[in-house]
């Protein structure tokens, strides 16, 4: 059906299209959001129909393109919100000061405030890995920095499909996993090294249900005066509009109606143009010029521009202030000539920043611009009705109620949680030797999903400002082991330090979307406890499929009842986050991947512990329940075993440990501290090898929990479960009494596993030699797997 | 002179980025560092009460970063703003005997201004020497141990025993130094000779020698730091000012030391005192 007919030229001094709405059909209503592509439900045409009835006109096409980037998924949450507000938002705890906005803001110090923000760049790295995730890295910087922080680390949870997959497994239009892995890492290297801002955690996940639609998260912490913290609302009428830093380009047009649809085969072609493309060295003068302003008092509101552009930014921020806005979209400055009025209005082109600030400091602000060659320009100016207007060459272009423009709708849909088997414990296979148990253990050590990353994160400088005192990797500098957080010490006169980590099991949450995030909760607890720091915000990132889609839905409800159930328990508070839906590709959906980013505080960075092994001599213990409970694991991926169960979580008793973990680390008891994660006990202990360069010596007979009949738990099974809530410490033999009373009145149950002793690591189960390794043979398989990975792949 | 008294222009324009530990060095010795933007030196774009003119300083430091995004070359843009405007000040301040810095792209930037290595004079029209990409190909993030091989010529290391090793980080693409090959042994020599070299990467047992991961770029004869002729201009790779404190050390909690210094901490009070003897 031809629906031409229905868009008509205005005859204005600017291409402005009139849309004849009024009257329209049902079809062509869903015609024109089709040929448009604003991506707009019949539904919700048909409000805007309706709105646009009563003020007797028909809309011009820059009005619906507005409407269909405000109303997307992306910018309203119009499916996820309904099941966030059920079980986790709208909570309030002491420490989160601000978490309306962009980046959440919470309490460091009586003085500082620390900013933090993690938001998917999924579907632009889909289809443009470097530009993607260096435009996402871009982005959350600009989130903080626009609260009026100075950002001071940034970290970024990456998800990709398997690298040796076979040219076969790749439909028409898909990108190899390695091209994305590849580009995306180098993305973000170029761009977060130019800011100088030190990438210091984030993780590289390889999964097969990651091909069609890779996720790119990326996360920012940021520090500020309480003085200095900066809202991103106008101050009231008569306050001036300026936009400063990059100019605006076709890059980036429709980036949020195209992240919240389904990626097609022919999205390669179709929908390049809304990659966003960003440079550094635009960004990093901003950072400066724009913190100066705030920091003299010359600000009344700050934002960035993201995803919705102009369009959404200079409507929010009146609103959000109680006011409206005019714009003169002719003054923006473009990249291009030939821009249309709508596209200039929804652009997301990068590195813009749009401040509100008092006629009398528009000058003082302009001149910080201009000192930083940063461009700036008076595009507009605050007004009392609550109104968005957009002018050109002084005649009306646009003008829309605030109240209906940014009210996007809010569904309740249909949620379908998948059905979770608890039958099967453990696999029924054959009880390996000891030759199988340390060939297992070797292929888990070179495992896509444990061996070092070092080959990605010595590519980013983790080091720029000088404040990063726990680093990625730690022990021998020459040759460490896995740091299980990284701390910062992010003030000059206080030696107060913030922890940082970020996690999820994509293969525990693929079979079991609930217990895989208690798992994912817990281990970034553990990760923190580790190194001394006690939790203190979460922030999330939930990337899930098409949310019309009952069942993925339910998987995202799942998750949501997990994350309000332990932050509840623990007193964590949620204080930003992001929804990543319609992650999805002919070949399905995504494994639902609830990436958690959590910030612990310490009283001190001296008092941080590492994982690696100190000294000889040493005594080893581990603190927690090891149970039969091998769902998801990375032992029975590694040998093909199915089992359901993925491990459960005991509130209680991930209370207790963190309490009798951080008490013995105030005390000063601990060597070294390291979290089982993937691959388990047997993993973390040749981890903690490695980084020490020194062997153990250690028995698992007392480890794991006696079956219904009574019977000792598979040595497989202790060495590989995955069960949460467990801690490997180093203590020295001195401090062995104070630390089993410390442990016992926690209600911790912990077992004596060993000796920190000679060059291999040695399991025994009594008398019975499980494993021996040396552990430059450890060393060798963890730290050249993914060398060898990538080798392999060519 | 008083060490308060001691002005350090800390260099700066769009895509530097280690200015802030940098100044923060200088300050906790108890000198009177600033940011200066590029900009104030060459007087374009800023206020009567922002310009600035290098006579106004003692050190002049290149921090590190990627100025301009090093995007025709490390350092190429920011040196020929440099040359532009300010070489006739920048010679003088050099021919005064004050002191200039540059680390990792500040020592770049250094080599393109033709500052570094200075084979015959202040300042080479052409640059004399470039800082190449690593053999890895890849930018190097980690800790280089670096030993002190300068004789006492270097004013930004007199302070610190020759022969002693320090454990200071790097993180760069583009470190290997080269020189012109037709000469190279010839300058190798004199730079040798004339006690230019100040550190060289080296192993815990000190070879100056051994390869990577030690030697992060693969630089000859493991060349991690120059210095000019008088000694008063001085450029490495590695990032002292991100081990003034003991805690950024790699691996400060696998050996407590007691004391809160970094192995980094001397380059700074090095210069410092030459700037109280000298003026």
């Amino acid at each position: 059906m031809s629906i031409s007919h229905l868009f008509e030229e205005m005859g204005l001094s600017a291409p402005v299209m009139r849309v004849k709405l009024m009257g329209a059909s049902d079809q062509e209503m869903e015609g024109i959001s089709r040929e448009m592509s604003i991506g707009l439900s019949l539904d919700e045409m048909k409000r805007v129909q309706e709105y646009f009835a009563k003020e007797g006109r028909d809309p011009r096409d820059i009005e619906l393109e507005a409407l269909g980037q405000a109303w997307s998924e992306h910018c309203c949450y119009k499916s996820s919100k309904y099941i966030m507000k059920q079980y986790f938002m709208n909570r309030s705890f002491p420490q989160a000061l601000i978490t309306s906005e962009d980046a959440g803001v919470v309490e460091f110090d009586d003085d500082h405030a620390y900013v933090v923000g993690l938001e998917s760049h999924n579907h632009p790295s889909a289809i443009g890995p470097y530009g993607g995730s260096a435009t996402g890295v871009g982005g959350i910087i600009r989130d903080v920095v626009c609260m009026g922080a100075q950002p001071i680390a940034v970290i970024d949870p990456l998800f990709f499909g398997l690298l040796d997959a076979g040219e076969e497994d790749i439909p028409e239009g898909i990108n190899h996993p390695k091209y994305i892995f590849s580009g995306v890492v180098a993305g973000i290297r170029d761009y977060g090294n130019r800011i100088g801002i030190p990438t210091v955690a984030g993780s590289v996940n390889f999964h097969r249900g990651y091909t069609g639609n890779p996720l790119v998260n990326v996360g920012a912490v940021g520090i500020a005066k309480k003085k200095h913290i900066i809202r991103s609302r106008v101050g009231g009428p008569g306050e001036i509009y300026i936009l400063a830093g990059g100019r605006t380009g076709r890059d980036g047009i429709h980036g949020v109606t195209f992240a919240s649809a389904d990626l097609s085969s022919d999205s390669e072609e179709k929908d390049r143009g809304s990659v966003q493309l960003g440079d550094p060295i635009v960004k990093e003068p901003i950072i400066h010029s724009c913190l100066e302003a705030n920091e003299r008092g010359l600000l009344r509101g700050m934002k960035d521009l993201g995803g919705g552009g102009l369009s959404c930014v200079s409507g929010e921020m009146a609103l959000d202030g109680g006011c409206g806005a005019i714009i003169h979209l002719d003054r923006i400055p473009l990249k291009e000539e030939g821009l249309k009025p709508w596209e200039i209005w929804v652009s997301e082109s990068q590195e813009r920043m749009m401040v509100s600030v008092l006629p009398r400091d528009v000058d003082a602000v302009m001149h910080i611009f201009k000192k930083w060659d940063v461009e700036a320009v008076i595009i507009g100016e605050v007004i009392p009705e609550k109104h968005v207007k957009a002018l050109w060459e002084g005649e009306e272009i646009l003008n829309m109620d605030l109240d209906f423009f940014t009210a996007g709708p809010e569904y309740c849909r249909l949620t379908v949680p998948r059905e979770v088997s608890r039958e099967i414990l453990e696999a029924d296979i054959p009880l390996p030797d000891r030759g199988e148990l340390e060939a297992s253990l070797l292929v888990l050590m070179e495992d896509p999903n444990i061996c070092s990353r070092e080959l990605v994160f010595r590519t980013y400088d983790h080091e720029v400002r000088a404040r990063t005192v726990v680093k990625p990797y730690v022990g021998d500098p020459f040759s460490p082991g896995p740091s299980d957080a990284a701390v910062l010490k992010p003030l000059e006169d206080s030696w107060k330090g913030l922890a940082i980590t970020t996690d999820v099991n994509p293969g525990m949450c693929e079979i079991d979307p609930y217990r895989g995030t208690l798992s994912a909760l817990d281990e970034s607890i553990r990760n923190l406890v580790s190194v001394g720091a006690r939790p203190h915000s979460l922030t999330d990132c939930l990337n899930f499929g098409n949310p019309e889609k009952p069942d993925r839905l339910g998987d995202f409800a799942m998750a949501c009842k997990a994350i309000g159930e332990v932050t509840d328990h623990a007193s964590i508070p949620v204080v930003s986050g992001n929804v990543s839906l319609y992650n999805e590709s002919e070949l399905g959906a995504v494994p639902p991947t609830p990436t958690m980013m959590m910030i612990g505080l310490m009283d001190d960075v001296r008092k941080a512990t590492t994982s690696d092994l100190k000294k000889s001599g040493n005594i080893i213990y581990l603190l927690g329940r090891t149970r039969r409970e091998m769902g998801g694991s990375a032992y029975y991926r590694s040998i093909d075993a199915g089992c359901d169960r993925v491990p459960d979580l005991d509130k209680q008793l991930m209370m207790d440990s963190m309490e009798a973990v951080l008490e013995m680390n105030s005390e000063g008891l601990l060597a070294s501290v390291h979290d089982l994660s993937e691959g388990g006990l047997a993993v973390a202990l040749a981890e903690m090898c490695i980084g020490g360069g020194i062997g153990l010596d250690v028995n698992v007979r007392e480890v794991g929990s006696l079956d219904g009949n009574g019977e000792e738990m598979r040595v497989d099974t202790k060495l590989f479960s995955e069960s949460n809530t467990r801690y490997v410490i180093e203590v020295e033999p001195r401090e062995a009494l104070r630390v089993e009373d410390c442990i016992s009145r926690h209600e911790v149950p912990y077992t004596k596993l060993g000796t920190v002793l000679g060059d291999s690591l040695r399991m025994t189960r009594g008398e019975d030699l499980l494993v021996d390794i040396p552990v430059n043979v450890l060393d060798h398989a963890w730290r050249g797997g993914m060398k060898r990975l990538l080798e392999g792949s060519q | 002179m008083k060490v308060e008294d001691i002005r350090v222009c800390i260099l700066r324009m769009e895509g530097t980025n280690c200015e802030q530990e940098t100044f923060d060095a200088f300050k906790r010795l108890g000198a009177s560092p600033e940011f200066v933007h590029l900009k104030q030196l060459e007087g374009r774009d800023v206020g009567a009460d922002e310009a600035r003119s290098l006579d106004d300083y003692h050190i002049l430091m290149f921090p590190g970063g990627f100025s301009a995004g090093d995007y025709i070359r490390a350092g190429a843009i920011f040196a020929a703003r440099i040359k532009a405007s300010l070489s006739g000040d920048l010679r003088k301040f050099i021919e005064d005997g004050k002191a200039v810095g540059g680390f990792c792209n500040g020592f770049q930037i250094m080599v393109e201004l033709g500052i570094l290595p200075g084979m015959d004079g202040t300042m080479s029209e052409h640059p004399e020497a470039v800082l190449h990409s690593n053999d890895s190909g890849f930018f190097e993030c980690r800790p280089t141990l670096l030993k002190h091989t300068n004789r006492g010529r270097c004013v930004w290391t007199r302070d610190i025993p020759i022969g002693s090793i320090r454990l200071i980080p790097c993180a760069h693409a583009e470190g290997k130094l080269i020189l012109p090959l037709e000469e190279a042994d010839a300058l190798y020599g004199r730079l040798f000779d004339e006690d230019r070299v100040v550190f060289q990467y080296c192993d815990g047992s000190g070879e100056t020698n051994a390869e990577y991961p030690y030697n992060p770029n693969g630089s000859r004869f493991n060349i991690a730091g120059i210095c000019s002729e008088r000694g008063n201009v001085f450029g490495m790779m590695p990032h002292p000012e991100r081990v003034f404190y003991r805690h950024t050390h790699a691996d400060w909690y696998r050996n407590k030391v007691g004391s809160e210094e970094g192995d980094g901490q001397v380059v700074f009070r090095s210069v410092l005192n030459y700037i109280v003897e000298t003026f």
